[in-house]
């Protein structure tokens, strides 16, 4: 794991210089009132669809990298396989916030991402050689996740190195994912004109979705990759196992990444240029809460920071700072209290998935 | 009411909201009423979509409005996260659709039995209904009449502000002059609306706001079938002479030979005790939205004495609710994950209020009381557990306040209707 501490470093680099690319100059706002509607265009044009684009480019690099490793299953094709999987899966953390329209449709966020993984499953699959990959009993058993135990548990390669069966389970979990993802970015094409229409606030209108999406994804970050790990749903008792990413060691990296691409969305960012554009902090400034977006803003900044103050990997970290993980929680649930009630009553959105009769 | 039904039932809604959740927060003093197992929670949905039927052509039509009455009210009752209060009113209709004789000219219970016919009815028939609907406007216009919403035109600021895009009015909506013209309007609206629609003069004209002022608001607001109601219903302020004109086009419709009319007329018999349960009712219905001055504290934060009144698209309340799972024999503490006890609708109105946050420690205190937890290699009995929450709520467009803190016992505390002081009081 040591090897990756280079890489990882200069990762961090670049994502940090792309956070500071984007904070937006505070300079005097022009009077036109807001257009949530351009705001929703620009997240679909220069967010939404390059982030799905960018995902498709990488799982597609995965799947080829694949295609060479298991006609040659060298040491140093498995590490390309390693690489572009985890620069798939970082490029994953964009696309997860977007589980509305096409993502939802088919079931993609839980097809992908589905984590901890099910490490019986997987051999039990394999053993049987024949398995549904689409099965509800097999959503843990699929995924990037999956491919975190099959690329970096301990003896990786051994495993591969004459066993077809285990070889092809990999090449199916990543063509299962290359097909949906297929289908949702072809879906999203027709999709973004009914995203960008709809600025309504009514439960099942596409800005209320984007908005209980993205309160729902940063959640989801704080639960699953922090929360559950470092036992705040368990008495207090550590759950390794929960651990994202664990046999790679990649968790904090993905947390950071996850974070960091709620914050780049909060404030319109260019997914690739980082350029900043109409996001949820213009529209909360143009509804007077210059004073809620900033206090947003610089949450964000104090856990991007916070994450980066760790050396070791989430397990390492378990075992030896247990302090410094709860003040990194405590930083991801203080803010859920400004984007789930501040935010979210400002915008007047309803933070329910229910679409009720109304009052 | 019957496109009221089948829209629920189209809609999914019986899965949903009485087939899915696990649990339910039902009314103080009527917790034992309890849902259906499974898809025969659909029965009473059908069986209203047939009282309907019979009641709109006038077949059984007494028993088809109690069998209404019954099954809406049960369906009502079993959870306080779908409160509504134009699901209420239909309630209340419904009752009292099922005292008063509306079969007794136009329908096919005048054919099965001809000699219930009468062309005349009780004033108070027609008098009850139309009292029932001046109580909803003028209520409704009472409980505008606070800061929020006259001096800060809120929560329909925020509301107005979020309907930018519309198509040439959309500019208006982010206008601060529109939402108090909005909120004043409304006000007036409610408050005065009945006395005009009592008016022989001045009825048509304000039939024709109560028209633009439902379309206006079923047009921007997600309030589902109530502006349809409201325009149904006040259709009984009309002189008999008007719906008699209309009677006898649907007649002709259906070549009915019938040419007598209902006619309204002060009933000349004693009827002490119908005039006795119409005035404890009467009271009843003037005094329960009032019952909010018995408590201190802000009515919108406490949210005592706020149902059943009226009180309609008054406010904006967002909330953040964490609980806590203690265990008191190791001193070792769990967050909860709601979303594995409740559906998201139900959290979302738990989490702003009092009674059901009560509810639902006493729920998690039932689940855990007894358990054994086992985490990793660890394993906890848990026993008398205690139930604490962290919450944030937001009122109105107001930054968010600490709602519940921490150090409360929330499994201890008592369900009723006293004042509860482990509300964190409120703060302008």
């Amino acid at each position: 794991m040591k090897s990756f501490s280079r890489t990882t470093f200069l990762l961090a680099a670049c994502l940090l210089g792309l956070a500071v690319s984007c904070k937006k100059d505070p300079g005097p706002e022009d009077s036109t009132p807001f257009d949530k509607g351009a705001m929703l265009t620009n997240i679909a044009d220069n967010i939404i669809i390059p982030a799905i684009d960018d995902f498709s480019t990488k799982i597609n690099a995965l799947e080829s990298d694949y295609l060479q490793f298991q006609a040659d299953r060298s040491s140093v094709n498995l590490e390309t396989v390693r690489e572009s999987w985890k620069a798939a899966y970082l490029s994953w953390q964009a696309v997860k916030i977007f589980d509305f329209g096409p993502v939802r449709d088919n079931g993609f966020k839980g097809a992908t991402g589905t984590f901890p993984t099910d490490t019986v499953k997987i051999e039990d699959n394999v053993a049987a050689g024949s398995y549904n990959l689409g099965s509800v009993a097999n959503a843990d058993a699929i995924g990037l996740p999956a491919l975190d135990f099959l690329l970096y548990r301990v003896n990786a390669l051994s495993y591969f190195v004459g066993n077809d069966p285990y070889t092809t389970y990999g090449l199916d979990v990543i063509q299962k994912m290359r097909s949906e993802l297929t289908t949702v970015q072809s879906a999203w094409t027709g999709y973004r004109a009914t995203f960008i229409a709809a600025t309504g606030t009514s439960t099942t209108s596409a800005f209320s979705e984007l908005i209980n999406e993205f309160n729902r994804d940063y959640e989801l970050a704080k639960n699953a990759k922090v929360g559950i790990p470092i036992g705040k749903q368990s008495l207090e008792i550590q759950l390794p196992e929960y651990i994202e990413a664990r046999q790679s060691g990649f968790s904090f990296e993905l947390l950071r990444e996850s974070v960091h691409q709620i914050y780049l969305l909060y404030f319109g960012c260019d997914f690739n240029t980082g350029a900043a554009g109409l996001g949820f902090d213009d529209y909360l400034n143009q509804l007077d809460r210059t004073d809620l977006s900033a206090t947003i803003g610089t949450n964000f900044q104090n856990i991007l920071n916070k994450i980066d103050s760790f050396s070791g990997t989430l397990e390492e970290e378990m075992a030896t700072n247990v302090s410094g993980l709860d003040e990194l929680y405590n930083l991801l649930q203080g803010q859920v209290v400004y984007l789930k009630t501040d935010m979210t009553s400002a915008f007047g959105v309803l933070i329910t998935y229910q679409d009720n009769d109304g009052d | 009411m019957l496109f009221g039904v089948s829209r629920f039932m189209l809609k999914g809604w019986v899965k949903t909201l009485y087939i899915d959740p696990q649990y339910y927060f039902g009314y103080l003093g009527f917790e034992w009423v309890k849902p259906l197992e499974g898809s025969l929670m659909y029965l009473p949905f059908i069986l209203m979509l047939i009282a309907a039927l019979c009641i709109i052509f006038g077949l059984f039509y007494r028993i088809a409005a109690f069998t209404f009455f019954l099954c809406f009210t049960y369906v009502e009752l079993l959870d306080k996260s779908n409160y509504l209060n134009h699901y209420y009113f239909v309630s209340l209709m419904s009752f009292l659709m099922m005292l008063v004789p509306a079969n007794r000219a136009f329908s096919l219970d005048t054919r099965l039995f001809p000699n219930i016919r009468r062309s005349t009815t009780d004033q108070w028939h027609i008098g009850i209904l139309k009292f029932q609907l001046a109580v909803v406007y003028v209520f409704a216009g009472i409980a505008k009449l606070n800061s929020d919403w006259l001096l800060d035109a809120q929560p329909l600021k925020t509301w107005l502000q979020a309907h930018h895009n519309l198509p040439l009015v959309g500019e208006w909506m982010q206008q601060d002059w529109l939402a108090y013209a909005f909120s004043w309007a409304g006000c007036l609206y409610d408050l005065f609306i009945v006395f005009f629609l009592l008016s022989n003069r001045l009825r048509s004209y304000a039939y024709f706001f109560v028209v633009f002022f439902h379309f206006v608001t079923w047009y921007l607001f997600p309030i589902g079938v109530f502006p349809w109601v409201m325009i149904f219903s006040t259709l009984i302020f009309f002189s008999t002479d008007f719906h008699e004109r209309m009677l006898r086009r649907l007649r002709s419709l259906f070549r009915a030979k019938e040419t007598s009319a209902p006619r309204a007329i002060t009933s000349g018999g004693k009827r002490t005790i119908t005039s006795f349960l119409l005035t404890v009712y009467i009271c009843i219905q003037l005094l329960i939205p009032f019952r909010y001055v018995l408590y201190p504290g802000d009515l919108f934060w406490n949210e005592e004495g706020f149902r059943f009144s009226w009180r309609v698209m008054l406010m904006h309340k967002e909330g953040y609710a964490t609980f806590y799972l203690y265990d008191k024999e190791t001193g070792r503490e769990s967050e909860i994950n709601n979303a594995k006890f409740l559906t998201r609708t139900q959290e979302d109105q738990m989490a702003t209020q009092p009674d059901m946050i009560i509810q639902y420690a006493r729920i998690l205190k039932e689940h855990y009381d007894g358990k054994v937890l086992h985490y990793g290699d660890q394993k906890f009995l848990i026993e008398d557990p205690a139930i604490y929450a962290k919450i944030y709520v937001s009122l109105n467009g107001r930054p968010s306040q600490l709602f519940v803190d921490k150090n409360v016992d929330l499994s201890l505390l008592p369900y009723n209707l006293k004042h509860r002081e482990w509300v964190q009081p409120f703060e302008e």
